[in-house]
């Protein structure tokens, strides 16, 4: 982790890290309402980057927008660029399937699917690769395993997973999404459903998930962005008001309004 | 003076327990007593009703139940004929309906711009109070033309295939079992439409939105989410419509042709348990008002048996997804 002293000094955009997701002059509509304004950023690969601001400041909607998961909406449209590895995934052209399994997505709340646990991890990979039986279980188990669930659920792959409790239900959303081996996992307040424990399962899973994926996290959390997370980005109002090494936000942030807000002046 | 005020307080709050384990007695024993009245009317008709028709039911025993003779000259009377008619009519109904239905509660929830989505949904409730002797009256001056103007079409190319080919052979009379479904499944379409977009509502956005993050198109999330999601309700639904189809009366009399047929070719006249009684009641007396209060009995239990095979259904379904 050299690069951390390194970038003490230096801004974010300069890591060591091949950048992953380049973002530039990102506008975002709700109607009449600007949710985004003008959003420029390099989220680079491999590293956990936490984007953290008060409701509303468009946080989430930034997130939605890497995945395009708002245009399942009518009459939305994101305006500017958003590089993955130098290809424009807001372009309209660009494959639905080809970014769905690129970049994968976890949301606020636990969601599995009304199927078995088996099927939950299963469904995402049979829309995209048509497996043989055998390939298909061990993919599901590899995905398990790397969402730290299979020990507990081994033994229950033909059962409902409306029946596992609320974190491992967000595990089994961390397995399904990270079975289709994407490039990138956004995570959408992944805890804010949970209790402390189940949050700390999660967190620690982060920790390991990072060497195998770009992950880009919002949180109303503070402590958490400043746990588990390597880069920072603080919006306000649309706006992206700082963005640069965790530490360096947590401990002498630039801006006037990132030290407001992570000192709880505001928001 | 302190003391008399707290002792006074604990008084009253005594006192105030006391009446609100009394009213909540009373509010419970009301509620179970709503519920018996359900039970008790059901069983009431159920039971009058095989009162009513224990000369056929009894007297006539599997001959009642087996024959499709129906002779009131001759006293010869077999149920067999309205039950088919009304089971393949309703059926008809389902097929048709059930698809549309549900096309129609997905376009109305996921596709549908907002502007849409009111008009459209009115318009289906509207659909829901046009009374069935409008439909019948429709269905026999406007429908019935129309179908015998299509039937030749029908029985030329459907007919034609081997198997299925046989249900549409016959006279395009336009009268017959398939118009009185088409009629149906119009009549029953709103309820089923408007059950299935309640239910497809409460799906939660993010269940939703997970799927569609996994790549899954519109089709993919409605067929393999939403569907099972709700899936409970919506065999409730389709239950509603299909026992409104059961028992409907008017519309089916106006174009079923009322005659006492058991035949392959859905294109042929028929008659069902509610159109026979229909037809039938200002005449009837003696052994032929007892087969007609029967055939009314029968529908209750044509109803129930429905109802059963349903729960299975769910019952199988919940089994394979692991519950």
């Amino acid at each position: 982790m050299n690069n951390r002293a390194f970038a003490v000094t230096a801004p974010a955009v300069e890591t060591a890290h091949h950048t992953k997701i380049r973002v530039r002059d990102l506008h975002f509509h709700y109607k009449e309402f600007q949710a985004l304004k003008g959003i420029n950023m390099d989220i680079p690969e491999k590293q956990v980057t936490a984007i953290i601001g008060p409701s509303g400041c468009g946080k989430s909607t930034l997130l939605r927008i890497f995945n395009r998961i708002y245009a399942i909406y009518p009459g939305l449209e994101a305006k500017g660029e958003i590089l993955v590895d130098g290809e424009d995934i807001l372009d309209p052209r660009y494959s639905m399937n080809r970014l769905r399994s690129r970049i994968g997505m976890v949301f606020q709340k636990p969601v599995p699917f009304p199927m078995t646990i088996f099927e939950n991890v299963a469904y995402g990979i049979r829309h995209h690769e048509k497996l043989s039986k055998a390939v298909m279980t061990d993919r599901v188990e590899e995905a398990l395993h790397g969402a730290a669930l299979w020990s507990e659920v081994k033994d229950k792959l033909k059962q409902s997973a409306l029946a596992l409790s609320g974190g491992q239900q967000q595990r089994l959303c961390i397995a399904r999404a990270i079975a289709l081996k994407p490039e990138v996992l956004l995570l959408d307040e992944p805890t804010s459903a949970l209790d402390p424990i189940a949050t700390g399962r999660i967190e620690q899973l982060v920790e390991e998930l990072k060497s195998q994926f770009t992950i880009v996290m919002v949180t109303h959390n503070m402590q958490q962005a400043a746990r588990c997370s390597d880069l920072t980005a603080f919006m306000y109002m649309g706006e992206l008001i700082e963005f640069d090494q965790t530490e360096k936000i947590f401990t002498k942030p630039d801006k006037k309004q990132t030290e407001d807000y992570i000192t709880g002046r505001f928001g | 003076m302190q003391l008399t005020h707290a002792r006074q307080f604990a008084r009253d709050s005594e006192r105030r327990s006391h009446a609100d384990a009394r009213h909540d007695r009373i509010f419970r024993r009301l509620l179970k007593f709503c519920a018996l009245l359900v039970l008790v009317a059901l069983l009431g008709a159920a039971l009058s009703t095989l009162w009513g028709g224990r000369e056929v039911l009894f007297g006539q025993g599997l001959h009642f139940l087996t024959s499709d003779a129906w002779n009131p000259v001759k006293d010869d009377y077999g149920a067999l004929a309205p039950i088919f008619g009304t089971v393949v009519t309703s059926l008809i109904a389902i097929v048709l309906s059930v698809p549309v239905s549900f096309g129609v509660a997905m376009f109305l929830t996921e596709i549908a711009p907002n502007w849409m989505r009111g008009p459209v949904s009115s318009a289906i409730e509207l659909l829901a109070g046009i009374p069935s002797i409008i439909y019948g009256m429709w269905g026999l001056f406007v429908f019935v033309p129309f179908m015998s103007g299509i039937e030749p079409v029908l029985s030329d190319t459907l007919g034609k295939i081997p198997l299925i080919g046989r249900l549409f052979q016959g006279p395009p009379i336009g009268l017959g079992l398939l118009t009185a479904g088409i009629v149906l499944a119009v009549m029953i379409l709103p309820f089923i439409t408007s059950v299935m977009r309640e239910v497809f509502q409460t799906v939660p956005t993010r269940l939703k939105e997970s799927a569609y993050a996994l790549g899954s198109t519109r089709w993919e999330v409605l067929w393999d989410i939403v569907l099972p999601y709700t899936r409970s309700a919506v065999i409730g639904g389709i239950i509603l419509g299909l026992g409104r189809a059961l028992g409907e009366t008017m519309a089916v009399t106006f174009v079923l042709g009322n005659s006492y047929n058991i035949t392959s070719s859905l294109l042929m006249p028929g008659t069902s348990i509610s159109s026979s009684i229909a037809n039938e009641f200002n005449e009837a007396v003696g052994l032929h008002r007892s087969a007609l209060i029967a055939l009314g009995f029968l529908l209750f239990v044509v109803t129930f048996i429905v109802l059963l095979i349903a729960r299975l259904m769910l019952r199988q379904l919940a089994k394979r997804e692991g519950k």
